[in-house]
């Protein structure tokens, strides 16, 4: 009895909570008067598993596919707020809601509810409008209104009672609120600000801090500083962002963005000959992914690292798969095992991992100009535009002529001036990284000729992939591209429409900090700006009232 | 009586769906399979589209005549067992207008939907199998289906327009559960029964669907587009459970087969070859069991990286960097590639000819729509697009023609297609592919 008394108050003080400080903000947002909502982005399918393992535990398995997002701007999250939900995304959706609330209301899971039922073979609609006012809350990230919890429990209730099972009915609520757009979209609403400005609200603020560090949904003292009104003042925030900033999940939320950025979900679609390179296999291709993000978690994270040691450091971790691809001895008990190239290995950062270097290459031959084009937008973020539709690559390919390398085929090509002022750009880089094949192994020599691996931008003229990272590491085009991806990353708009301004207090943190990640992160979301949004538009507006 | 999902709806909330009780909505779904016992409809006219990248050689494949009594090309030479109920156009032109030529992707978006698009990657409507499947799905348990043989789900032509393609299934394996896993029942055993757990699922997907107003406010034009998008894509679920409890009505004499392996699919042609017949199969079978009546297969990109092992260009890689042969007039290696890209398409043809049902087959039965993005893709030229339709649509299509340079838009395909498949529209495409005449001599 005592234990259901405490459920009780505690549900009476989940409702108290709601008409406490925030309680205002929230109906005003839910209102529609003065508030809009002004991005909504699809959840990725990683941010969807990082926030079921949060809100109900990782016990629960998530199975099921997802719908594949597009890259624009060099980015899969600007595609977030572009894309909807088609039939099929849908019905996958519906699926793994079903499969999480069954998992959910299975009897080994019953200890973890909030409360339990007067009996478990009939309705209880206290009990369950606690458990989906507790899980919903999560899951909306937002307090559910007095309407959604009406609705979902009598679902539950009418369905409970049909089948005399309270968990019966329990799981249905429940699995209605996890296919709900409310759960499936973040959705970020936007309130005035004063002064003709508007910014998120607190509830948004949350959100956009959370998937950004963590890559998942708000943990309950996130929500509860965005209740008590924490995230509007700078105190607030900083506190909340030092503590985000300080937990070992921030790892999580990199791993996200440097995933995403360095466009390493390319890898898996990609193929190789397996005539010419029996040695690949999708083992190494796995790995190969995974070594990237560890190379870049360790220099940005756990080393407090200089970015720009990522285009030049030859530390790297490897494991017994990568150990055959990069003709290496592998003596080691353990999965993975730090390992730093010689310094006459050629290697030089990321740009000469299997990864980035087998992802931009054909399936038999390695391309500079994919991989000049790649570094380039990876990089520097200058995309390159389409080549003209009719030009003549025969010569590009020939190799049973006089010219051996890919080099001097690609410079016959590039002779032709429609051609050459793009691949004046991006064939230096490819062509500097010409000492590594189409799975990411060293060579020399390219049809009996020994590989030149000099080249020239902008006047610099360097030599090999080691020469390309310090340019690289040098160019300051690389660090404003981090800023700008980053910054475009966690709002989720497109990279090229972000205009330098945005981010320039971050980029100056950065450099001031000596490129550090943490700086550049810290100073980017306590920016004055970066929770406001443009006025909205008397469209948006008229539409709002209707 | 009769069933409506309103009703139970009403029902569940009034707490009225309570005192009845699962038995009861046993019994209520018992008169519901026997009510709709076979009426003898006519079985439903299909659609497939077939989608392979790179286009093929016009030297090799265009037939010398047009009409009734062309002769099998050397690229067309493994269609020839279809020769009778296949038709192929040469000549259709794409005029872009104003927009610009978007390699490997204008000449697929214009076949697909009539219109030049506007953005690369980007379809400016909902493609033509949605278009016909709006109007032909009504009753079959999904809307459409789409499958990539390749292993990738963003290979799929279909799109509600924009960037949202519907994604393909990937494997055969996926491509199986989706259609004959959970949530199937087999209509060729006598002992199908609607499942009274759809009802539940019918009232979940209400309560999810009622959040429709609240959440429409307060969301820009945009905004508001994709959320509408969601909630009709709640709408198709719900009708797809109501298609569940009802036993199809189907004519075909087949067996489902248990679950394919797991198999590697990617762009390797050895691959593609083992992938594409078992994925046609599948869609077949679906078809014929009315699962579906739209069916979408592709084997490749609009850059087609399929590969042979040993080439280390691979397909599109080698329509722009293979030179053309002096002596031949054209690039070999490609021509080969596009002979296994026919192989392929026959494959499809293959497995829907295969399935008996009524009158004819499933490819009587049909229509397939086969397309690419170009005509010579060294070039990225779109005009002249090789495109092929075969089955006879039941009867509506007369096939068997090579439709030969009459200089239509490519959209005139697109329109002869839906007439062909009983839809009342009288103009199709937009700007230099608006089209009013359809191959009126095609259409029976």
């Amino acid at each position: 009895m005592g234990r259901i008394r405490n459920l009780v108050i505690s549900l009476l003080s989940l409702t108290a909570s709601a008409s406490g400080a925030m309680a205002a903000d929230i109906t005003q947002a839910r209102s529609g008067a003065d508030s809009k909502i002004v991005s909504m982005r699809r959840l990725t399918e990683v941010e969807y598993r990082n926030s079921i393992a949060d809100i109900f535990g990782t016990e629960i398995e998530v199975r099921g596919a997802f719908e594949p997002a597009i890259r624009i701007g060099g980015l899969q999250a600007a595609s977030t707020s572009v894309l909807s939900v088609t039939p099929v995304g849908f019905e996958a959706f519906t699926k793994l809601a079903d499969s999480i609330a069954i998992q959910v209301t299975e009897e080994k899971y019953r200890t973890k509810l909030p409360c339990v039922p007067k009996s478990a073979k009939e309705p209880d609609d206290a009990c369950t409008a606690q458990v989906l006012s507790h899980y919903g809350r999560m899951l909306y990230r937002r307090l559910l209104t007095e309407n959604e919890i009406k609705s979902a429990v009598s679902l539950s209730q009418g369905l409970a009672e049909a089948q005399n099972d309270f968990y019966a009915g329990l799981r249905y609520g429940l699995a209605s609120l996890l296919q709900a757009p409310d759960f499936v979209f973040r959705m970020e609403t936007a309130v005035p600000a004063g002064n003709k400005q508007w910014a998120l609200d607190s509830y948004s603020r949350a959100m956009r801090l959370s998937y950004l560090m963590w890559d998942s949904t708000p943990d309950a003292e996130l929500l509860q500083a965005a209740e008590k009104g924490d995230l509007n003042t700078a105190a607030g925030l900083e506190k909340q962002v030092d503590r985000l900033m300080s937990s070992p999940r921030l790892e999580i939320g990199m791993r996200a963005f440097f995933n995403d950025s360095l466009e390493l979900d390319n890898f898996d679609t990609v193929s190789k000959d397996g005539i010419l390179y029996p040695k690949w296999s999708s083992g190494i291709a796995a790995s190969a992914k995974e070594e990237t993000l560890r190379t870049v978690i360790d220099l940005a994270l756990h080393g407090n690292g200089d970015m720009r040691d990522l285009m030049t450091t030859r530390k790297t971790f490897i494991n017994r798969n990568l150990a055959a691809d990069y003709q290496l001895p592998f003596q080691f008990e353990g999965e993975w095992m730090p390992y730093e190239f010689r310094p006459d290995s050629g290697r030089s950062g990321v740009l000469t991992q299997a990864s980035m270097l087998a992802m931009f290459s054909h399936p038999g031959r390695s391309s500079p100009t994919k991989r000049g084009v790649a570094v380039m937008e990876i990089f520097l973020c200058e995309p390159t535009p389409a080549p003209p539709a009719n030009v003549d690559f025969s010569a590009v390919n020939d190799t049973s002529g006089p010219l051996k390398t890919v080099r001097e085929r690609l410079m016959a090509h590039a002779n032709n001036s429609t051609c050459s002022s793009c691949h004046n750009h991006s064939d230096p880089i490819g062509l500097s990284l010409e000492g590594f094949d189409t799975i990411g192994q060293r060579r020399t020599m390219e049809n009996g000729q020994l590989i030149d691996l000099t080249a020239t931008i902008k006047g610099k003229h360097f030599v090999g992939a080691a020469g390309l990272g310090q340019v690289l590491h040098d160019d300051p085009k690389y660090t404003a591209c981090l800023a700008r991806k980053i910054y475009a990353f966690s709002r989720g708009v497109n990279s090229e429409d972000v205009p330098a301004s945005a981010f320039k207090t971050a980029h100056q943190a950065f450099a001031d900090s000596g490129f550090r990640i943490r700086s550049l992160l810290k100073s980017m979301v306590e920016d004055k700006d970066y929770f406001s949004v443009p006025a909205p538009s008397p469209e948006t507006t008229t539409s709002a009232a209707k | 009586m009769k069933i409506d999902r309103r009703f139970l709806l009403r029902g569940t909330y009034q707490g009225a769906l309570a005192i009845m009780g699962l038995p009861f909505l046993d019994c209520f779904l018992d008169n519901k399979g026997k009510a709709l016992a076979a009426t003898g409809k006519p079985l439903p006219v299909r659609f497939n589209t077939f989608f392979y990248g790179c286009g093929l050689t016009s030297q090799l494949w265009i037939p010398k005549t047009g009409g009734k009594d062309w002769e099998i090309t050397s690229q067309l030479k493994p269609l020839e067992a279809y020769r009778a109920k296949l038709n192929v156009f040469s000549g259709l032109r794409v005029p872009l207008d104003d927009n610009p030529n978007y390699q490997h992707w204008s000449g697929a978006a214009a076949a697909a939907t009539g219109i030049s698009p506007t953005k690369v990657k980007e379809f400016d409507s909902k493609t033509i199998d949605l278009q016909i499947a709006d109007v032909i799905s009504r009753g079959a348990r999904f809307k459409s289906i789409s499958a990539s043989a390749a292993g990738d789900p963003k290979q799929s032509y279909s799109s509600l327009g924009g960037a949202n393609a519907i994604p393909a299934e990937a494997s055969p394996l996926a491509l199986y559960t989706r259609l004959f896993g959970p949530g199937f029942q087999d209509p060729t055993k006598g002992d199908w029964q609607p499942d009274p757990r759809v009802l539940i699922q019918q009232s979940v997907l209400s309560a999810v669907a009622d959040n429709r107003k609240r959440v429409m406010q307060n969301l820009g034009p945009v905004d508001r587009a994709r959320m509408d998008q969601y909630f009709t894509s709640v709408r198709e679920a719900e009708l797809r459970l109501a298609a569940e409890l009802q036993r199809p009505e189907i004519q075909a004499n087949v067996t489902i087969p248990p679950a394919p392996a797991e198999m590697v699919c990617n762009n390797a042609l050895p691959n593609l070859r083992k992938a594409t017949p078992l994925m046609a199969r599948l869609g077949a079978l679906a078809l014929a069991t009315d699962q579906t009546r739209v069916f979408n297969l592709s084997i490749s990109e609009p850059t087609s990286a399929i590969f042979i092992p040993g080439d280390p260009l691979g397909y599109h890689e080698s329509t722009h960097q293979e030179p053309i042969d002096p002596v031949l007039g054209y690039q070999p290696r490609v021509a080969q590639y596009n002979v296994d890209a026919m192989e392929l398409f026959a494959m499809l043809l293959k497995e829907l000819e295969a399935v008996p049902e009524g009158d004819g087959t499933v490819l009587d039965h049909s229509l397939v729509f086969a397309f690419t993005d170009q005509s010579f893709a060294k070039i990225h030229a779109v005009d002249g697009l090789p495109i092929f339709v075969a089955g006879g649509a039941s009867g509506r299509m007369k096939t068997g023609y090579h439709i030969a340079s009459d200089n239509s838009p490519v959209s005139r395909v697109g329109l002869t297609i839906q007439k062909a498949m009983g839809m009342s529209l009288d103009i199709w495409g937009q700007g230099s592919m608006e089209i009013k005449q359809p191959y009126t001599d095609l259409l029976a």
